[in-house]
């Protein structure tokens, strides 16, 4: 198998959650000498690839699911290459659900994303207060915050939590989600950015970060 | 006309004096939050419909003998047990085996932490015996006198029976994420959980028919949907679980239920033509959320096949009188024309003051109830806002 075909064969692996089959490719793909760059590119197609189909309603949770663990176990077989290689997470990412809630599967699902794109995320997990997540932003040079609510009882709380976010002066871009947020409640609590889904977070980062 | 007659015409898209004017209940924490604005104390979940002029609240605040009282889920339950305790956070063991995290202070759905349910053995071992039909502990102890009501073909209330789960409660057993990953790594194992589940439901609703009992709707809960969807790909859906819905459903209408209503939040645009498919005719409580779920829409879609109850948004109760009386007077085509029973999408949340959730009672009673009752109502609005006011 050329390169490419085995880098487009890992894409289409990781967007179909087959992992052994992604773990055998990413092997053969480090044995074959390619570049490191372009391995981690064709793992964040795959996730990528899966986004775009979540989005539209062609992929669902457990499809998801299952290519992340994909990308997470061909990931580990890469990283001692993309640390042999200089290449360094693409940003830092501090995630958390907000103060008062105690939902998670949506912010876990925005973490693996994140992940599959080469950002180093920092999960606060629950429940986590203004306080926490300022503390952790400036502790991990945070280059993007996500909130996330389920309950409309806890937006108040993702408010608080920009406006203090903000208070402290952090550099970081805020992105909020979740099912009770929309666009306008984002717009109106100040944050930088609103992401529909799991997958439109990746999307609304790199706009939010072109440079990336 | 009585409570089942209404129920029936409604659903018969027959004529009737007026709608059934139900609610879904509200969060633990609304009643006491609408104390100060003017609730009285005494006000609890199971009275509350006869303060604010309804016919039942669903979910426990409905009058007697609306619901079978056969217990369709694990039987025995698991021993409640809290492991661990921080104040305002505790660690619980549920009666279904599920490790979760609660707040004290905020009675919302709690945070999965761990589960008995992990793999072919621990179903085995800890599941199986618990979802056997035949369990005598299943059925009301007083069950002789209550297939006498059940039977009378002049009852005055409907009769509600546990149609069970056949993904739902799996999911709530396993957690999201190993129930998505068995769909992929053993799916005989997630076939056989969900013909387990299938198994329970015929079994239940077979005895309960064999009496002669005269039930009108089958009751289903899956709170399998989120904000963009289905949890589960409408492909498995159609694979797995449409053939046995669509076994229960027929038992059901063998025995004279045409009203066969699953109990799903979030965006289930995707799944109500498989439900139909398999028979489940009756969608509830069509959360509204930011998707923007409409009865109306799912009508011009779908025609009178489907049958919804549900469809008033919580945050338009929230919003005020204005946005209420808006939302009832657009719904009223829909109400008049049967085979829907509107109400709150969800239990009403602390957030909607006492005054906000008056006023759509009221409204409710004088547009989709044809003006019944409004006096006790508009006496119980004033005295609750000079209360409000006086504070």
């Amino acid at each position: 198998m050329r390169g490419t075909d085995t880098l487009d064969a890992l894409t289409a692996a990781i967007e179909h959650g087959r992992r052994d089959e992604a773990v055998a490719l990413m092997r053969a793909a480090v044995a074959a000498g390619e570049p490191p760059r372009k391995m981690l590119d064709a793992l964040a197609a795959g996730m990528a690839d899966v986004g775009r189909r979540f989005s539209n309603e062609q992929a669902f949770i457990p499809e998801v699911l299952t290519a992340a663990r994909a990308m997470k176990r061909s990931m580990a077989v890469l990283e001692p290459v993309l640390v042999d290689a200089g290449i360094r997470p693409e940003f830092t990412a501090v995630i958390g659900t907000v103060q008062g809630d105690l939902h998670d599967i949506g912010k876990n699902l925005v973490a693996m994303m994140w992940k599959g794109s080469n950002y180093a995320v920092v999960d606060l997990g629950t429940n986590v207060s203004p306080e926490t997540f300022i503390e952790a932003a400036g502790d991990y040079g945070a280059d993007v915050i996500g909130l996330s609510s389920l309950m409309t009882t806890t937006l108040p709380a993702m408010q608080r939590t920009v406006r203090a976010l903000r208070c402290a002066g952090l550099k970081a871009r805020i992105i909020v989600g979740g099912a009770p947020v929309t666009s306008s409640f984002a717009r109106r609590i100040g944050a930088d950015g609103y992401a529909k889904d799991a997958a439109a977070v990746v999307r609304e980062t790199r706009r939010l970060m072109p440079a990336g | 006309m009585n409570h089942r007659q209404r129920f029936l015409a409604t659903m018969r898209y027959q004529p009737r004096d007026r709608a059934p004017l139900y609610d879904f209940s509200f969060w633990d924490e609304t009643l006491p939050a609408w104390q100060p604005q003017g609730l009285p104390a005494h006000i609890n979940r199971a009275n509350a419909r006869t303060w604010f002029g309804l016919d039942a609240s669903l979910g426990g605040g409905e009058p007697p003998g609306w619901y079978t009282g056969i217990d369709a889920g694990l039987c025995p339950g698991f021993e409640q047990a809290i492991l661990e305790d921080d104040g305002d956070v505790y660690t619980e063991r549920q009666g279904d085996g599920v490790i979760v995290r609660r707040q004290r202070s905020s009675v919302s759905i709690p945070m999965h932490l761990g589960h008995t349910l992990v793999d072919r053995a621990s179903w085995r071992e800890h599941y199986l015996p618990r979802l056997d039909p035949d369990n005598p502990a299943r059925y009301p102890a007083d069950w002789d006198q209550r297939v006498r009501s059940w039977a009378d073909p002049d009852r005055d209330h409907p009769l509600f029976a546990p149609g069970s789960s056949l993904f739902g409660r799996l999911r709530d057993w396993m957690g999201l994420e190993n129930i998505a990953m068995a769909v992929y790594d053993d799916p005989a194992w997630f076939e056989q959980m969900v013909e387990t589940m299938a198994e329970l439901a015929l079994g239940v609703l077979g005895r309960l028919f064999e009496t002669g009992a005269r039930v009108d709707a089958v009751t289903m809960w899956e709170d399998m949907c989120y904000s963009g969807g289905p949890l589960l790909s409408p492909a498995h859906f159609r694979k797995y679980l449409v053939p046995r819905y669509r076994r229960i459903t027929d038992l059901c209408r063998k025995h004279g239920c045409e009203v066969v209503w699953v109990d799903c939040d979030g965006k289930i645009d995707a799944l109500i033509p498989l439900w139909l498919e398999g028979g489940v005719n009756c969608m509830f409580p069509i959360e509204v959320g930011i998707w923007g779920a409409d009865p109306l829409r799912y009508r011009a879609e779908y025609g009178r096949e489907l049958l919804m109850m549900g469809g008033f948004s919580k945050r338009t109760l929230a919003a005020g009188p204005e946005a209420i009386d808006a939302e009832v007077a657009r719904l009223a085509p829909l109400v008049e024309e049967g085979g829907f029973i509107p109400m709150p999408d969800h239990r009403v949340p602390p957030d909607v003051p006492l005054a906000h959730y008056i006023h759509y009672a009221h409204a409710a009673r004088a547009v989709w109830g044809r003006g019944v009752n409004l006096e006790p109502m508009a006496a119980r609005q004033h005295a609750a806002a000079d209360a409000a006011a006086d504070r």
